[in-house]
C-alpha cells in the first residue's frame, strides 16, 4: 500500500444521493477504484462514488475502518468480516456486493458473495426465483426434466437390508 | 489494476444502462467518469439483486459451488441450476466434470469419464426380494455406510434374455420415461452380456452442435429422435483352463471407448447427457470434447480381468483390493487394460474398475477414468449375474 506516514491524508467521498464522507485515505485505498484514483492525482477535492448511495457507502467506510485497523492477521480479518455481514439483510447484501464491485474491494466482494451463498442455500428455488426477480424461462418438458434432477439430487433410498 | 478497475466500471454500465461491455469499454477509454455522471444514478431498480451483472451473479455462484464441494450440501449446487436457464448455463461452466473434480455433480456426470487420479469410491446395495441394485458414491472412507445414491437398476427376465433396467430414479426402472439411462442385457445363459446406453456415444458432436444452434434460436430440437440403445460394451465371461476350479475370465470390449484413451493424454468421448430424453442436460463445456470420438477405424478398449494368484497358505485365489473388498467371493474383480495389440505398458496394470463384496449384499464398487458411473455399474451388474462360477 502507499500509504503516506506522517500526517494522515483524508479523503472525501461523496455518494449518488449527495451525501459527503471523510475517510482516512490509508482505510479509503483498500478500493482499487478509489486507489487508481489517488495514484493519477484526481483525488484532491471531492471524490464522487456514483454508483453507490450514502446508506451503502457508510456501511462501506464501516468496514474500511474497521478492517484496516487490523494487523495482518487474516483470522482476526475474517472474524471482523463476518461479524460485519452477520446483521445484513439480504437487500443489504445486494447493495453490498454491487458497491464491492463498483468500488474494486475483493475482499470485501469475496465475503459478500459468500454470505450471499450461505443465504440462498437455505431458501427454496421459488424464494430465489422471487427476490432476484427471475422468470421461470424452462419450457415444461425442460421444468419436468429439472424436477426430475431435483429428484435425484435431494432424494436417496435405503435399501431394505430385512431380506 | 488497470485492467480490473476498467472491468468494474464496464460492470457498471452492465447494470446501470444495459449497454453492451463492448460499447461501455468505448467510452470508458476517454474519461474516467466525466461522461458517465449523467446516466448514472436515475433509473436505479428497486430491487439491486434484479439488474445484478452477469459477472457478479456468476460470483456469487462460484461460492456456492466452491463451499459446497461435497454431498448432501452439494445439493445446493444443482438446486441453483434449476432457478432459470442463465443460471444453469453458469453453474454447468463452474461445476468441472468428473474426470478433472473426482466430483459427481449433475446426474449427467454419471454417463461421463471418472476421475484420471484416483479411483471413484462407490458402493452397490443389493435387494434380493426386488432384484434391485442401488449405486452410490462414498462420501467417507467407510466401506458403505454414507453415500449419495446415481443409479438403480432391476432385473427383468424376457424370454430369451435378462435385463437390467438402469434408471436415475430409485424407484422407476421402467424404459421409455425421463429417468431410462440405458440397461444390461444377458444372454440366456448368463455368459455374455451387452450394455446399450440410451444415448448414442458418437454422436456426442452432433448432438453439440444442436446445442450451440439451440443456444442461438430459441427453438429447441426434438430429443426423441435420439432415444434408443446404443451396444457401448460387450462383456463375455469365460472358463478358465482349469474349468470351473478356478477363476472365471473376465473380457469387456468397451466400443464406445478408444484404446487410445488409457495412454497418457488420451480422451475418452464424454455423454454429454444421462437419459436420452433430456438432451436439456447437456453440460455446455462438453462442447470442446464432443470433437474427441472413437473413430470407426481405431481400436475399442479392451478390458480384462487381473488374473487372481494362488495363496498357497490360505488355498484361496488372491487379489489385492487394498483394504476395499472384506469378502471372498466369485463376484470380487479387478479389470484392467488389456494389451492385445502390442507390449504392455504401466498403463495396462492400472486398475480401471474394482468390484467385491463386502456384506451380505453390500459390494464396493471403485471406477476411474476412461470409465463412467454407468458403464462401471453395468460392467458389475453382470457379475451377479454371470452363471459361470468356480468351486
Amino acid at each position: 500500500m502507499a500509504a503516506e506516514t506522517g500526517t494522515p491524508t483524508t479523503l472525501t467521498l461523496k455518494s449518488n444521493d449527495d451525501e459527503l464522507f471523510s475517510v482516512a485515505e490509508s482505510a479509503a485505498i483498500l478500493s482499487v477504484t478509489i486507489r487508481n484514483m489517488v495514484e493519477d492525482g484526481c483525488a484532491g477535492g471531492v471524490i464522487p462514488l456514483d454508483n453507490v448511495d450514502g446508506k451503502t457507502l457508510a456501511s462501506v467506510i464501516t468496514y474500511m475502518n474497521g478492517i484496516s485497523a487490523i494487523p495482518a492477521d487474516e483470522e482476526k480479518k475474517k472474524s471482523y468480516r463476518d461479524k460485519f455481514l452477520s446483521d445484513k439483510d439480504f437487500e443489504t447484501l445486494a447493495d453490498m456486493v454491487l458497491a464491492a464491485n463498483y468500488l474494486n474491494m475483493s475482499c470485501l466482494m469475496d465475503a459478500v458473495s459468500a454470505k450471499i451463498a450461505q443465504v440462498m442455500e437455505k431458501k427454496s428455488v421459488g424464494w430465489v426465483r422471487r427476490k432476484f426477480g427471475i422468470e421461470n424461462d424452462y419450457t415444461p418438458e425442460e421444468e419436468a426434466a429439472v424436477k426430475e434432477e431435483h429428484k435425484w439430487t435431494f432424494e436417496g433410498v435405503e435399501t431394505d437390508d430385512d431380506n | 489494476m488497470i485492467k480490473l478497475g476498467l472491468k468494474s466500471r464496464s460492470r457498471r454500465v452492465v447494470q446501470e444502462s444495459f449497454m453492451d461491455v463492448e460499447k461501455s469499454k468505448i467510452c470508458l477509454g476517454k474519461s474516467k467518469n466525466k461522461n458517465r455522471r449523467e446516466e448514472i444514478g436515475e433509473n436505479r431498480s428497486d430491487s439491486c439483486w434484479e439488474s445484478l451483472p452477469t459477472e457478479l451473479l456468476r460470483e456469487i455462484l462460484m461460492k456456492v459451488e466452491e463451499s459446497e464441494s461435497n454431498w448432501p450440501a452439494r445439493k445446493h449446487v444443482v438446486a441453483c441450476a434449476g432457478v432459470c436457464k442463465s443460471w444453469r448455463e453458469v453453474m454447468k461452466e463452474v461445476v468441472e466434470r468428473p474426470e478433472v473434480s473426482g466430483k459427481i455433480t449433475f446426474p449427467a456426470a454419471v454417463k461421463q469419464p471418472g476421475p484420471r487420479e484416483s479411483l471413484m469410491q462407490c458402493f452397490i446395495k443389493r435387494n434380493r426380494t426386488t432384484h434391485t441394485y442401488y449405486l452410490y458414491v462414498s462420501l467417507s472412507q467407510a466401506l458403505a455406510d454414507d453415500g449419495k445414491f446415481l443409479l438403480a437398476a432391476r432385473k427383468c427376465w424376457r424370454t430369451t434374455c435378462t435385463d437390467y433396467m438402469i434408471s436415475i430414479r430409485a424407484d422407476d426402472m421402467s424404459k421409455g420415461t425421463d429417468t431410462y439411462v440405458g440397461k444390461l442385457r444377458s444372454n440366456f445363459v448368463g455368459t455374455k452380456f451387452v450394455v446399450y446406453d440410451g444415448v448414442p456415444p458418437h454422436s456426442a458432436a452432433k448432438m453439440a452442435k444442436s446445442w450451440s444452434t439451440r443456444m442461438v434460436g430459441s427453438k429447441q430440437i426434438s430429443p426423441k429422435l435420439l432415444t434408443g440403445n446404443y451396444a457401448v460394451a460387450h462383456i463375455s465371461y469365460e472358463l478358465n483352463v482349469l474349468g470351473a476350479r478356478g477363476p472365471r475370465r473376465m473380457h469387456c470390449i468397451m466400443n464406445a471407448i478408444p484404446s487410445s484413451a488409457i495412454k497418457p493424454g488420451g480422451t475418452a468421448p464424454t455423454s454429454l447427457d444421462y437419459s436420452p430424453t433430456n438432451p436439456f442436460f447437456r453440460t455446455k463445456s462438453d462442447k470442446s470434447l464432443a470433437i474427441h470420438l472413437n473413430s470407426q477405424q481405431e481400436d475399442s478398449l479392451i478390458l480384462r480381468n487381473k488374473s487372481p494368484r494362488w495363496h498357497e497358505q490360505l488355498q484361496c485365489w488372491c487379489l489385492n483390493f487394498h483394504g476395499r473388498v472384506t469378502a471372498a467371493s466369485v463376484k470380487n474383480f479387478q479389470l484392467v487394460a488389456s494389451s492385445e495389440n502390442g507390449a504392455p505398458g504401466p498403463e495396462h496394470d492400472k486398475v480401471i474398475l474394482q468390484f467385491g463384496k463386502v456384506g451380505k449384499d453390500v459390494f464396493t464398487m471403485d471406477y476411474r477414468f476412461p470409465l463412467s458411473a454407468f458403464q462401471a455399474f453395468a460392467i458389475c451388474l453382470s457379475s451377479f449375474d454371470t452363471k459361470i462360477a468356480c468351486e
